[in-house]
């Protein structure tokens, strides 16, 4: 009886392992491009919400690749990873992407700035694993509409993420109660990618 | 046939019920208290162990006459950690929001306890439409539990169901923040506990 060989079970792991692998390849395979198309689909949208680029709320995921592609030029060489939202060769706006640890985990998004390389047109995230109803309400709309407007301060902290019972001011905005970590993580997230944004855009070679 | 019947009325009744494996078997407590605070996740998560116990134990139950007794923990294991993946990658490519929501506690079903508890009590020893049955109803068990936590947390803790605010809750309710962090999963689900084994143990007194 093959059963009572000593080399059986070895052989038998091999076979079950081979038989599931197979599948688990094939899936992956199969799903590897969506995968990736959804990942990029995300920072793409992500990008555009920072621009406060208006879309229908029934456009598609087409839709929105579309308009990222007719709207915004890829970062070149001398631009630090910055994306340009330009029409008809006009400049209308950057997009900034920031990264750095949340509470959690990474968060990943884009800060929109206006032309005048001050004024922020929005935030938004395409990457978080904050707490689900505290720490990742910093992507809901109500938080993010904060930053719409605001201005990068010259002196000190580019931007603040205030307590709720803070006066607010042109730089800064109300954090979200029951969040501190992921308030204070996020406000250093910012500022490290403005801090490096004012030196490079407002004082360095790409003023213009 | 009725004795047949009689079985397999007895396994779902156990799984559901009898011997639940939240607050019988104490088992898979770790994503209990982890993705209990929003009451979508929790269902997806429900959802996915559900399918994976059920898949796994008609696996296992399939493969039982062929499978060495010494290295069966490893083929399980290795069946286990195949469907986990398959619902991973479904969710990645399908539902890329859903799966960042859950983050890396998808791929933790695998270490699942009620899943290997199952094809070890039950699976191995047993045919693969009765391990079938087992699978499905103890993920509905788990389900039961973990929605009813569920739901009370984001209740007391957001006063909202599913995102839809909630008659007085989202409105006059001082809502519970703790109730939406870690801690407040352990509370709730003690209670869950304490309450579903009064139930139980009422009952058999009265039968008895």
């Amino acid at each position: 009886m093959i059963r009572q060989k000593k080399w059986y079970p070895i052989l038998y792991m091999f076979l079950v392992t081979v038989f599931f692998s197979t599948i688990l390849i094939s899936f992956s395979r199969y799903t590897r491009d969506l995968v990736e198309a959804n990942r990029k689909l995300a920072f793409e949208k992500a990008v555009l919400k920072a621009l406060s680029i208006p879309l229908p709320v029934t456009a598609s995921n087409m839709d929105w690749h579309n308009t990222y592609l007719e709207k915004i030029k890829e970062p070149q060489e001398d631009l630090q990873g910055v994306y340009i939202y330009k029409s008809d060769d006009m400049v209308i706006g950057y997009a900034l992407p920031f990264e750095g640890q949340g509470f959690w985990a990474p968060i990943r998004g884009v800060i929109g700035i206006a032309t005048d390389k001050r004024t922020i047109t929005g935030i938004a995230m395409y990457e978080q694993n904050e707490t689900p109803g505290l720490g990742a309400e910093i992507t809901k709309p109500e938080f993010r509409a904060q930053f719409e407007g605001k201005q990068i301060a010259l002196q000190g902290n580019p931007l603040e993420i205030k307590q709720v019972t803070e006066e607010l001011d042109q730089h800064s905005v109300h954090a979200i109660t029951g969040a501190t970590q992921t308030s204070i993580r996020f406000e250093k997230i910012l500022n490290d990618a403005l801090e490096k944004w004012k030196t490079e855009f407002l004082h360095g070679d790409n003023r213009q | 046939m009725s004795s047949n019947k009689s079985a397999s009325k007895k396994i779902i009744l156990d799984g559901l019920w009898g011997n639940n494996p939240i607050f019988r078997q104490v088992l898979g407590i770790c994503s209990t208290l982890a993705v209990t605070n929003l009451v979508i996740n929790t269902a997806v998560m429900c959802a996915a162990l559900t399918l994976t116990t059920a898949l796994s134990c008609f696996t296992v139950s399939l493969l039982r006459a062929y499978t060495p007794r010494r290295i069966r923990m490893m083929v399980q294991t290795l069946i286990i950690a195949s469907y986990v993946i398959m619902v991973d990658l479904y969710l990645k490519a399908y539902w890329p929001e859903m799966s960042a929501n859950l983050g890396p506690y998808v791929g933790l079903i695998i270490t699942n306890c009620i899943i290997m508890g199952r094809c070890e009590a039950f699976a191995v020893a047993n045919p693969p439409v009765p391990s079938l049955v087992d699978g499905l109803f103890n993920g509905l068990g788990y389900s039961l539990i973990l929605l009813a936590v569920s739901i009370t947390r984001e209740l007391l803790g957001m006063g909202t169901i599913l995102g839809y605010p909630m008659p007085y809750f989202s409105t006059l309710w001082d809502k519970w923040i703790i109730m939406v962090m870690p801690p407040g999963a352990f509370f709730t689900l003690a209670l869950i506990i304490w309450l579903c084994r009064s139930i139980q143990t009422t009952g058999r007194e009265k039968t008895s």
